[in-house]
């Protein structure tokens, strides 16, 4: 069921039970189930849209970026073909089932299989055959590399893994896709990224960029000051808002944030650069026409830090005050997960720039670690099976939802159902 | 490392951070930030003593040149503040070397930095 209400928050009645969800606890058990798992496979990652890049990735015509769907076992080749449309297809040699591209970006108009030879244009044709005379009635039309479904929103390519998919990206986006429509993303051709292998579930880590009721436990001195005010310790959500299967939460920062005295680079960095802080790393003023958008910024809201955005299933487009970064959480296993974070960052121009980019990627970098044993624990914990259901509070909002959604696709026979 | 006639190590005014070049200036953020990692305390805060005082300086300097075409010395002099970034974490936040409760060594890598000056 949709919620066409504005942001609610506050002392109000909860974001939980005004968003219409329940607030029983919820279950261990799709966190630590390898039956769920393959599950979650089958009825979510091969039916839903799955976001994989931005377009800057695929530059001009002929680049291309090869993604591995390891949950899957799928190798997706993204082609921008000369048109400037882009294509996905199975990185699989129709003759033998070989891979075709081998490396992880490039440019190319043309692609060879290295076991044969087969040649294919990007637009997957089939062009070449090597000792072709020696086939058997062989029909080149038909033995192309097999398409993906592909479409593009504002910016972001997704792909679909059905042969035919049941609805259109713009359907499974719905509402939040027009809720997050126009949104000028900053330096969306230059993102820091960091990249590692977690031993959890890959809820278990979409979980933690879900909350920020862990951060003044797990982030007391890298994070904590800069969301957590004494008026508000826990950086209670401001609001948030469920799109089908999508949603939006809002945290707030702590406007009072002043580096401890005995914080010296990042007072020095801060004299330097005035107009920076320790969270963001662009001048404000270069920043206004991104944070002017009312899916990024409210206006009425001063307090406004972080926007969290979860694209059902995998991913994360957040927004904070130096610009916008998106998570990927892609499955390897029911108790492994890949993780990707891409920090979109305005190239620096000078030496002082450059050096407040330093302390931005060194403080994300032990923040992310910070995180990284604490999942690893976690999922010991759930798969000691002590405990079977999860007590969440009402800032939690965003995991419930998930764990909501991903049962219902689950357990819905066609996705319109799903989404309905 | 020492610097040649043709080439010092650092620009004049700096020698007294030779010693440093050698650990410290890493060439990328992932192999300055695992070296503060895998340093130990009093490693990481002779450091840090060192260039806390010098940075300040070092970079009005660094500010003044195309950061995408440093000549030798200066790039060393340059990846030395970036690397003045992680130990601050070290000495200004965690306390120690590394985040409390984060094993080493990890996963989690660095795999594409910034584009101007790596």
């Amino acid at each position: 069921m949709n919620q066409h209400s504005n942001f609610v928050g506050g002392e109000q009645a909860s974001l939980t039970v005004q968003a219409g969800l329940s607030t029983r606890p919820v279950p261990m058990e799709p966190y630590r189930s390898p039956e769920y798992y393959q599950l979650e496979i089958d009825r979510v990652f091969k039916r839903a849209w799955l976001m994989m890049c931005r377009v800057e990735e695929l530059p001009q015509p002929n680049s291309y970026v090869v993604k591995e769907i390891e949950c899957c076992n799928m190798s997706v080749l993204i082609s921008r073909q000369n048109n400037g449309d882009i294509k996905s297809f199975h990185n699989v040699c129709p003759h033998r089932g070989n891979q075709v591209a081998l490396d992880e970006r490039g440019t190319a108009s043309r692609f060879s299989c290295r076991y044969h030879s087969w040649t294919f244009a990007n637009d997957g044709r089939l062009l070449g055959v090597p000792d072709e005379t020696s086939f058997f009635s062989l029909d080149k039309s038909k033995c192309g590399l097999t398409p993906i479904a592909t479409e593009v929103w504002e910016g972001f390519v997704f792909i679909n893994l059905a042969p035919v998919p049941e609805v259109s990206l713009t359907e499974f986006l719905g509402e939040f896709g027009e809720h997050m429509k126009g949104i000028h993303y900053i330096a969306a051709d230059h993102p820091i990224v960091v990249a590692g292998e977690l031993k959890c579930n890959w809820k278990v880590v979409s979980d933690a960029f879900s909350e920020a009721y862990h951060i003044p436990a797990i982030h007391p001195r890298t994070l904590g000051p800069t969301f957590a005010s004494k008026s508000d310790p826990f950086a209670h959500l401001l609001g948030a808002k469920l799109f089908g299967p999508h949603q939006s939460s809002m945290q707030p920062r702590n406007v009072e944030y002043m580096p401890r005295e005995t914080s010296h680079v990042e007072l020095m960095g801060q004299t330097l650069s005035p107009s920076s802080s320790a969270i963001s790393t662009a001048d404000s003023s270069v920043m206004e026409k991104y944070l002017d958008h009312p899916a990024v910024r409210p206006k009425d809201i001063p307090t406004w830090g972080i926007g969290i955005n979860n694209v059902f299933p995998n991913s994360q487009i957040d927004f904070g005050l130096g610009g916008f970064f998106t998570h990927y959480f892609w499955p390897l296993s029911y108790n492994r997960t890949r993780y990707e974070g891409r920090f979109y960052m305005v190239r620096p121009t000078n030496a002082i720039q450059r050096f407040r980019m330093e302390e931005h990627i060194a403080r994300i970098s032990e923040i992310m670690l910070e995180d990284l044993n604490n999942v690893e624990r976690t999922q010991k914990g759930l798969e000691s099976r002590a405990k079977d259901f999860m007590q969440l509070q009402d800032n939690e909002i965003a995991i419930r939802h998930n764990i909501d959604t991903i049962e219902k696709w689950v357990r819905s026979e066609t996705v319109r159902d799903a989404l309905a | 490392m020492t610097g040649t006639k043709q080439e010092p190590l650092l620009p004049a005014g700096y020698e007294d951070l030779e010693p440093f070049v050698d650990y410290w200036a890493g060439e990328d953020g992932q192999v300055r930030w695992d070296r503060r990692a895998s340093a130990d305390m009093a490693k990481i805060k002779i450091f840090y003593d060192a260039m806390l005082p010098r940075a300040k300086e070092a970079l009005l300097y660094l500010n003044e040149l195309d950061i995408g075409n440093l000549p030798g010395p200066e790039t060393r002099l340059f990846r030395l503040t970036l690397s003045l970034a992680h130990a601050a974490m070290a000495i200004e936040v965690h306390g120690q070397p590394r985040a409390l409760h984060a094993p080493f060594p990890h996963s989690i890598k660095l795999v594409k930095g910034p584009d101007i000056f790596a």
